[in-house]
């Protein structure tokens, strides 16, 4: 049987025009697991409030591979070593490094393999205990994937940590491995979240995600944190780099503030929920790996416009709110200034309104947003190295965004309106009183 | 244990520490949270695994994340490449009249951060991983000074040694504070509310 080449494959790409990959890594592409991507929206049912976020989990899972790739080139570069990290890192055109480039490829492209339906909107559906990471390392080590990773001369194991990283790992990772986790996921700038805010932005028709992340790339090193004799590899930039980082960071802030929290969207992830436990057997998704790999979006928006027409059917509510946008409106959002008055405004709103409406009737939506990653090292123009913190006089005041909305069945939204002015009225009066 | 007893643990852990002349960043609320849970008992609802400098919690670092937006903490930035110190925010008086942290947790927290106030990252980071290794069934008890610096390669096996012994000390000292989980009775902390 002939041998086929191992040529160099590119596909069109609406974010960095062209991902490259090789003939023998297209092996993972065109596996069933990441086939599977296809058919999982990045964003949930964000398409039904911006109708261009229709993208799906695997020119994601690309993207991040070509992030990844790029940065673990530049930071890896002979030219950009820090003389201290000289040390730690496997140099260029050594066995390692191409071992450890190729392993940090896959893990990127597999970092998501294990997602629900419609992505994070129905994690809570999964066993107590149980995340989509713990189902990416599962896929990764499947006898499925391993004839692949046979193929391809690299570890499922390497692949797996690489992918999911410390937190999710069940084993303690080495410095090499944490730097090259932290490349695809790590908080202050890893691929997984350069090429969301550049993707998710780019779908939905908002401009809030953009940053220059070619100028970051390009500036992104690997510096040594010095503590107690110990020198710890950490991904970090040059000093001329400090703007794009910071420009990531806001961007990130406002695609919360717009996107991601948009009322509308929590609201149908919401009835997503109450379908979902409605529909599955048990009411939560199944970890079993053969079930997983069934399910994708496409199935699920199959039942619930089957449910949606018969009042019989299991998640028939709920399916119907969706279908028929007769989803629960927002009648409130609790501010950082009510807080300020009572930090339990929203608990204290929600139980008025349940107590009049029913508890089935209202809804309260909080959320604090997680893994800011704005403390990281920075080369300075003179060789020294400061935190980004120090140096960048707005990372600092990049707010922590928290969301709290309160949301009602629209039969009684326009009732509930008047006791939100009541409750109002009440909490200014309390301010007066707090004065 | 809920979110807000949680940030009323953290809240004490961070200013007692600092009382007892620790540094009070975040590895010293990390390490201490840690000891406070594996080697007291008092449960405090962190999941931990080994990470850069020792035993860790993502969630613990989420919530402080969490606890400075809401002004319950500040962070006093320190120059490169010590992290930020960890203090009161202006938030805390308030948050502090309606959440008390249980009496079992305060004797706990008085008890670590005496025992941990004067210890730097290093001494810190040996110390929680002596714990986290101990608490390893496969790792033989004479083998546990190698598997720590098997963990730890900067850490030499003379150090390692003394992180056992040091560990063993403050065992003993909360056994006769009656504070050991085996001495005291074990905690199913409700909401403090």
């Amino acid at each position: 049987m002939p041998v086929e080449a191992n040529l160099l494959h590119e596909i069109r790409d609406a974010i960095h025009t062209f991902v490259r990959l090789e003939t023998c890594e297209r092996a993972v592409v065109n596996s069933r697991p990441y086939q599977r991507l296809r058919y999982i929206h990045q964003l949930a049912m964000t398409y039904l409030v911006y109708p261009g976020a229709s993208h799906s989990r695997f020119e994601h899972c690309l993207g991040v591979m070509e992030l990844a790739s790029r940065i673990f080139d530049v930071v890896t570069d002979q030219r950009n070593l820090h003389a201290d990290v000289r040390g730690c890192i496997h140099l260029p055109e050594t066995l390692e490094h191409t071992y450890w480039r190729r392993t940090l490829r896959m893990a990127a492209l597999c970092h998501d393999l294990g997602h629900l339906p419609f992505s994070h909107a129905a994690e809570d559906t999964l066993p107590d205990g149980c995340t989509h990471e713990d189902l990416s390392l599962e896929i990764i080590r499947s006898p499925e994937m391993a004839r692949i990773w046979q193929d391809l001369k690299i570890s499922a194991e390497d692949i797996g940590k690489l992918a999911v990283g410390s937190k999710h790992y069940p084993k303690p990772l080495t410095d090499w491995e944490t730097l090259l986790s932290e490349i695809i996921i790590g908080d202050a700038f890893g691929a997984d979240r350069m090429d969301y805010l550049l993707r998710d932005s780019h779908h939905a028709g908002v401009s809030y995600g953009h940053f220059e992340h070619h100028r970051l790339i390009d500036t992104m090193r690997i510096l040594p944190q010095k503590e107690n004799g110990q020198i710890l590899p950490t991904l970090g930039i040059e000093q001329g780099g400090l703007q794009s980082a910071e420009s990531l960071l806001w961007a990130r802030y406002f695609m919360y503030t717009q996107l991601y929290f948009h009322p509308v969207r929590r609201i149908y992830d919401f009835h997503l929920k109450q379908f979902l436990r409605e529909w599955l057997p048990s009411g939560k998704f199944s970890v079993d790996l053969g079930d997983h790999l069934m399910l994708t979006d496409t199935e699920v928006i199959s039942a619930m416009r089957l449910a949606a027409n018969d009042e019989a059917a299991p998640g028939h509510s709920p399916a119907r709110r969706i279908m028929q946008r007769e989803h629960f409106k927002r009648i409130a959002e609790i501010t950082d200034a009510d807080r300020e008055i009572d930090p339990d405004a929203a608990e204290t709103l929600s139980s008025q309104l349940k107590g009049k409406f029913g508890e089935k009737a209202v809804f309260t939506d909080r959320y604090t947003q997680k893994g800011k990653g704005i403390r990281f090292p920075v080369l300075t123009r003179d060789g020294g190295i400061e935190w980004s913190t120090v140096l960048s006089s707005t990372l600092k005041r990049v707010p922590t965004f928290t969301v709290e909305y309160v949301f009602v069945d629209p039969l009684h939204s326009e009732q509930a309106k008047l006791y939100v002015r009541e409750f109002r009225t009440a909490l200014h009066a309390k301010q007066g009183e707090q004065q | 244990m809920t979110p807000k007893d949680q940030c009323a643990v953290l809240l004490d852990l961070a200013v007692e520490l600092r009382k007892y002349g620790s540094w009070g960043g975040e590895t010293h609320v990390q390490k201490a949270t840690y000891l406070l849970q594996e080697l007291l008992g008092l449960p405090t609802g962190f999941n931990f695994v080994l990470y850069k400098h020792g035993p860790f919690s993502f969630d613990l670092r989420e919530l402080l994340e969490q606890m400075e937006a809401g002004r319950l903490i500040e962070l006093e930035e320190q120059p490169y490449p010590y992290g930020p110190k960890i203090a009161e925010g202006s938030a805390a008086p308030r948050f502090r009249a309606s959440t008390k942290t249980p009496p079992l947790f305060q004797q706990g927290i008085a008890f670590v951060s005496r025992e941990l106030g004067s210890a730097g990252v290093a001494e810190l980071e040996r110390i929680a991983t002596a714990l986290f290794v101990s608490q390893d069934r496969e790792v033989a008890p004479d083998e546990r000074d190698r598997k720590l610096v098997q963990l730890k390669p900067h850490v030499q096996l003379q150090e390692a040694k003394e992180a056992f012994a040091r560990l063993e000390e403050i065992r003993n000292a909360a056994s006769l504070a009656g504070l050991s989980p085996c001495a005291g009775t074990s905690v199913e902390l409700t909401s403090s509310l």
